[in-house]
């Protein structure tokens, strides 16, 4: 649609004054500027930061070596070295975890395909570094993320549905719910 | 020889204290500026460098003055490293024939004006130093041997020139009214409340003057020049270090030049609007008006889009320069028949 200006409207430039009125009134709105490093936002629970791994209350490692995030990992950046518990036959546990935060695409598929919650993400975003080397997390690192920021990452587990409260939590240390548990106990019972 | 030195004493402390305000209002202008325009865009401007980013123009000085001064291998370089001065000088000389109030001050038996000197065509002056500035922009444009630099040079040249001429006329017809080309017999004849003003008598002479003026000092949105959409950043993109520093000191300081003259030639210089305002010193209106043409610069700068090459041409000889002749035809007409 085309807008016919009229020759007045031409000499006196109203186009343009009604701009300069509409900037004039911008001077007086409030900026819309995070000033980032004294202000913060506050992140909701689900938001993905890095990944921690996480412990039981008694401080035992949640982490069965199942691989399953390995394997779920769409940017191959999780390798984890698995083995027996000595003395425990069937039990196992992952001596060496590795998560390359540089590949990772911060997806959470990981913390999704864990069936013992051992892996959560946390609400930190500040790790940036002067060495590259310094992003690839070792599992010293993924636990001390894991208690630094433990309420985030238990957050972001419920949030997700993950995790609904901490009585269930403690069932997967046994690798099967309670309610898995009894329904097979009741028909030999 | 006494009254000699005297004399010699009196004009160098007054050159010493005009160049120190200019440069720091010209530094301050800046942050003025990106303040302004940044809360115009809902931005806050500067905030890091001192309390709300108060130290940032020093802090760009600095950082300025430790860049590297790097000379294209290819350039000219005796043009190359003069263009910036050439640039600078004439925009900072114009401030000579200045008013920026009326009272005398007496300190230790001498006396000093509130401005440098005041020679009898000061507007011509100022003129004709303004025109040499565009030697600047084109040699440098040129001697930076950049196809970038060439063309934004070229444009400048170009651009000044035709709205020199409309500028020029504009002011025509505040010679007429005022009859006299002094800066301060022109300010004188504008006393005695904001009716005695002459944007009333010549309104049409002030909005000419306002358009060109702001494409005379390569601002938004006649800053062909240096259009960083199409060439990169005109006719200083060769230039680093404090040799930039000095094209941009020199644009902020035309900046306020042209902002001064607007006061004194359509404001009134230091007059106060009214009898009743008069208490407040001559000095802080004048500033106070320069200031609120500097606000009007960045307040366009933050409306409107950069005009097409051949839009900013055809404006400036198809309508200024007619409307400015128009105006002067006037203009005499009327003083014919009024004053006879």
């Amino acid at each position: 649609m085309k807008r016919s200006r009229s020759l007045i409207e031409k000499i006196l430039m109203l186009e343009i004054v009604r701009a300069m009125w509409v900037v004039f009134r911008h001077l007086f709105v409030k900026g819309v500027t995070f000033q980032y490093p004294h202000v913060k936002r506050a992140l909701p629970d689900t938001h993905r930061g890095a990944l921690a791994l996480l412990r039981y209350d008694d401080g035992v490692e949640r982490c069965v070596g199942c691989d399953l995030c390995e394997a779920a990992c769409p940017s191959r950046c999780i390798k984890v070295v698995s083995e027996q518990v000595p003395d425990q036959p069937l039990v196992r546990w992952a001596p060496e975890f590795y998560i390359d935060m540089t590949k990772c695409v911060f997806c959470g598929f990981c913390v999704e395909a864990c069936p013992v919650n051992a892996l959560a993400m946390t609400k930190l975003y500040e790790y940036s570094t002067e060495n590259k080397r310094d992003l690839y997390f070792d599992k010293k690192k993924l636990y001390e993320i894991g208690e630094t920021y433990f309420a985030d990452a238990k957050a972001y587990l419920v949030a997700h549905r993950q995790e609904q409260a901490d009585e269930t939590a403690i069932q997967y240390r046994y690798k099967f719910p309670f309610s898995v548990l009894t329904e097979k106990k009741e028909p030999s019972a | 020889m006494i009254e000699m030195a005297q004399y010699l004493i009196v004009v160098l402390v007054t050159i010493g204290i005009v160049m120190v305000t200019v440069l720091l209002h010209v530094a301050y202008l800046t942050y003025f500026e990106r303040k302004i325009l940044g809360w115009m865009q809902d931005r806050m401007g500067p905030m890091e460098v001192g309390y709300h980013g108060l130290l940032q123009p020093i802090a760009d000085g600095l950082k300025l003055f430790f860049k590297e001064d790097i000379v294209p291998a290819q350039a000219n370089k005796v043009i190359f490293t003069l263009a910036p001065i050439l640039v600078l000088v004439p925009a900072l000389i114009g401030f000579a024939v200045i008013p920026f109030g009326r009272d005398t001050i007496q300190i230790f038996g001498l006396t000093f004006r509130p401005y440098v000197t005041d020679i009898n065509i000061g507007i011509l002056y100022i003129l004709a130093f303004a025109s040499i500035g565009a030697y600047g922009v084109l040699l440098g444009g040129w001697a930076s041997n950049n196809k970038y630099s060439l063309l934004g040079g070229l444009r400048s040249a170009a651009q000044v020139i035709s709205y020199e001429l409309s500028l020029g006329l504009s002011i025509v017809g505040v010679l007429l009214l005022a009859g006299s080309l002094s800066l301060v017999k022109i300010t004188e004849a504008q006393g005695g409340g904001m009716f005695h003003w002459f944007i009333i008598p010549q309104f049409v002479a002030f909005v000419i003057y306002l358009i060109s003026a702001i494409a005379e000092t390569n601002r938004l949105p006649f800053d062909l020049p240096e259009a960083e959409s199409e060439l990169v950043a005109g006719f200083f993109t060769e230039y680093s270090g404090m040799r930039f520093a000095f094209f941009f000191l020199a644009e902020y300081a035309n900046m306020i030049l042209v902002s001064c003259i607007a006061t004194i030639l359509f404001l009134g210089g230091w007059h106060a609007p009214f009898e009743a305002l008069s208490f407040i010193p001559p000095i802080l209106w004048f500033v106070g008006k320069v200031y609120l043409f500097l606000f009007f610069y960045i307040w366009i700068r933050g409306t409107l889009p950069r005009l097409r090459y051949d839009q900013l041409m055809m404006f400036g000889w198809k309508v200024m320069i007619p409307l400015a002749l128009a105006n002067i035809l006037v203009t005499s007409v009327v003083l014919y028949f009024v004053k006879g």
